[in-house]
């Protein structure tokens, strides 16, 4: 990967902030604090409390419905669009509460990006509009529009199947190729954090290694919380992972939280032991 | 490359396993009562056709409908038993019913164009009408005028109906705003207004207290009161079909709501509200009472929109069919055959540019 535009953030950022290796207490990025959050009357998540320290991967698993999307569009102010939708509790980016009055959402979104569970391309839009749709849509300013589709791609492993077709519309693609043109579109706004809905499960093998691949180099330079279903991946790219689980009938918390390691080799919960063995969910 | 491994003999062999599937095999027996079942009930209504005097509406529902009807049922009966008749009789139904349809359709479409066709010449597109009156033989005089009343007033009706429908759509699916049932209701309401009560609303709010005199522009408007209705809710049911999944994209990347609408929804949506917006001239073009109150006719050529009455094909139309003289009637009938013409052209070129769209 052509990560000089990577490196040169990273370089950027190490003159304002202390490097991960120096404290031993990694500076935190995100947290949340007693989360609860409602759809219309039925609360779906309770008291989630956890923290996402600065350029490390946190993986949150659990099984399906549990509420691990909700909560992650809530990280980046989405679920608050849905009608009915209701939260309690205070999310903070950067020590500061992003539900706050005077926060503007739109900022917020643009420095927290997003790839979801299904790829959605603009499909009015070639293959390199969708890439530079960010900067576009939010009216960011960045020079080299080249460099950036060819570097945001090459991170995405989609760059030597498109190189030749820019100008084609991006509903041409493959499902799992659209899935990589979002990523590349997300990554082409510079995001501080970076928010992954499944971002795998519409890819084959090999591209989910070249993505797995690009969240570990990414993961230098921004904050990445990814949802998966996949134990070997939470374990391949995780530093932390979050177990979900809502048991019948009830809202949706974490049963643990801890680097990666110790959440899959020793866990200290019954469900999360039988959780990453396969045994339920 | 990947094609060696496409093996040509493979494929045909292939191809005999699925010909030789078992379910697609028909016995005889079942071709033989089908082609009984078809052939039957027209030959013999086709020898009362011509040997008898039954009047031919007569013969078709009482005879041979009825006769269509009993010979699948025992056709269907005879192969499959009981239950295939009420599917035999469904099916001879629905294919009477489209046929029916189509007749009408076709015969419609036949009779302005076998009495329209006689009054067409270049003299009858591209002139106008001064001078010429109803018993003028066929040969002087056109609809040149016309023609270009009928385009200048859906152009102006367009300007303010298509931005104004698509604006109510982007409220009622974008905005999402609290009126949004009385934006609906009203909606739905205006497009049961009937066209001559849009020509009396222009005419008596903008003609009879001098702010417009009768021209193009006012008729644009009375076409747009009736234009609008269909392009709001066609406009409307387009966008509902944009996934939410687009509009959350694209807020993910930091964009406001007003640039999810312009640059992703919008353009996404852009073959539909073309759609829409044809839709909504097709049910103006032919209107004619708002014409005649507010446009009233102008025998010559128009081009400004704003300062003399002008004449459209309908209300050219409508002057010409009631007179007493053969070739005046001719006209009126040469005049809607150019509308049909116009609107198809219109159709054509929205589907040539809509489906360009579609396969790039
Ligand atoms: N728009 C919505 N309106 C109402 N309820 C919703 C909505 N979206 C999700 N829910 C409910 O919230 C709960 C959590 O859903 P969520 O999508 O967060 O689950 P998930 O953990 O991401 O599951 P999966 O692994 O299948 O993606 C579910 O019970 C779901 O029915
Ligand atoms: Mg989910």
């Amino acid at each position: 990967m052509s990560s000089a535009e990577f490196e040169n953030i990273a370089t950027l950022e190490d003159e304002f902030t202390e490097s991960p290796e120096v404290t031993p207490e990694r500076q935190v990025e995100m947290s949340a604090h007693d989360i609860s959050i409602w759809f219309n009357k039925r609360k779906v998540l309770e008291g989630v409390n956890i923290e996402f320290p600065k350029r490390t991967v946190t993986a949150l698993i659990g099984p399906s419905g549990c509420g691990k999307s909700t909560f992650l569009r809530t990280l980046n102010r989405l679920h608050e669009l849905i009608p009915g939708a209701a939260l309690a509790g205070e999310i903070r980016y950067e020590g500061k509460d992003i539900y706050a009055p005077e926060v503007d959402p739109v900022l917020i979104r643009l420095a927290i990006g997003m790839v979801f569970q299904k790829p959605n391309p603009f499909p009015s839009m070639t293959i390199r509009g969708n890439v530079l749709a960010g900067l576009k849509l939010s009216g960011m300013k960045r020079p080299n529009h080249d460099d950036i589709v060819e570097e945001t791609l090459t991170a995405a492993g989609l760059w030597t199947e498109v190189k030749d077709r820019l100008n084609h519309e991006a509903g041409s693609l493959s499902g799992g190729q659209q899935q990589r043109l979002v990523i590349a579109r997300a990554l082409a706004v510079n995001p501080h954090v970076l928010l992954m809905d499944e971002p795998c499960s519409a890819l084959d093998p090999a591209s989910t290694l070249k993505v797995e691949e690009t969240i570990r180099q990414l993961s230098k330079d921004i904050t990445i919380i990814i949802v998966t279903h996949n134990m070997q991946q939470a374990v391949r790219v995780a530093d932390y992972t979050a177990f979900f689980l809502a048991a019948e009938g009830e809202p949706g918390h974490i049963v643990e939280q801890g680097p990666t390691t110790d959440i899959f080799g020793n866990p200290q919960d019954q469900r999360t032991l039988d959780y990453v063995n396969g045994r339920f969910g | 490359m990947t094609t060696t491994l496409f093996d040509n003999s493979r494929v045909s062999e292939l191809r005999l396993q699925q010909a030789a599937l078992p379910w697609r095999r028909r016995t005889a027996n079942f071709r033989v009562a089908v082609a009984i079942a078809v052939i039957v009930p027209p030959v013999i209504v086709g020898l009362l056709w011509f040997l008898t005097s039954i009047p031919k509406p007569i013969l078709m529902l009482v005879i041979y409908l009825p006769l269509q009807l009993i010979a699948s049922a025992i056709a269907a009966w005879s192969q499959r038993g009981t239950k295939a008749v009420l599917d035999s009789a469904i099916i001879v139904c629905a294919i009477g019913a489209t046929i029916f349809s189509f007749v009408i359709l076709i015969s419609v479409l036949w009779s302005i164009v076998s009495n329209g066709v006689h009054a067409l010449s270049w003299a009858f597109l591209f002139q106008n009408n001064v001078y010429i009156s109803p018993s003028t033989p066929l040969g002087y005089g056109g609809v040149g005028n016309a023609i270009l009343g009928t385009i200048m007033v859906v152009v102006i009706a367009s300007l303010f109906a298509v931005p104004l429908g698509i604006a109510t759509a982007v409220y009622i699916t974008e905005v999402r705003g609290k009126a949004v049932p009385y934006v609906r209701f009203l909606v739905q309401a205006m497009s049961g207004v009937p066209s001559v009560v849009a020509g009396l609303f222009i005419l008596t709010v903008f003609i009879l207290t001098g702010v417009l005199q009768s021209s193009g522009f006012a008729a644009g408007l009375a076409y747009a009161i009736l234009m609008l209705p269909t392009v709001a809710r066609t406009a409307e049911e387009v966008l509902k079909l944009i996934p939410d999944d687009l509009r959350t994209g694209a807020l993910a990347l930091g964009s406001t709501r007003a640039r999810v609408v312009m640059k992703v929804v919008l353009p996404a949506a852009k073959t539909g509200l073309i759609t829409a917006a044809i839709l909504g001239i097709a049910r103006v073009v032919g209107e004619t009472a708002p014409l005649l109150l507010t446009a009233l006719s102008n025998d010559q050529t128009v081009l400004n929109p704003f300062n003399q009455p002008i004449t459209a094909l309908p209300a050219y139309i409508f002057s010409n069919v009631a007179q007493p003289y053969p070739d005046a009637v001719t006209r009126a009938w040469g005049a809607a055959l150019v509308l049909v013409i116009l609107v198809a052209i219109l159709f054509t070129i929205t589907r040539v540019l809509t489906a360009k769209r579609v396969r790039r």
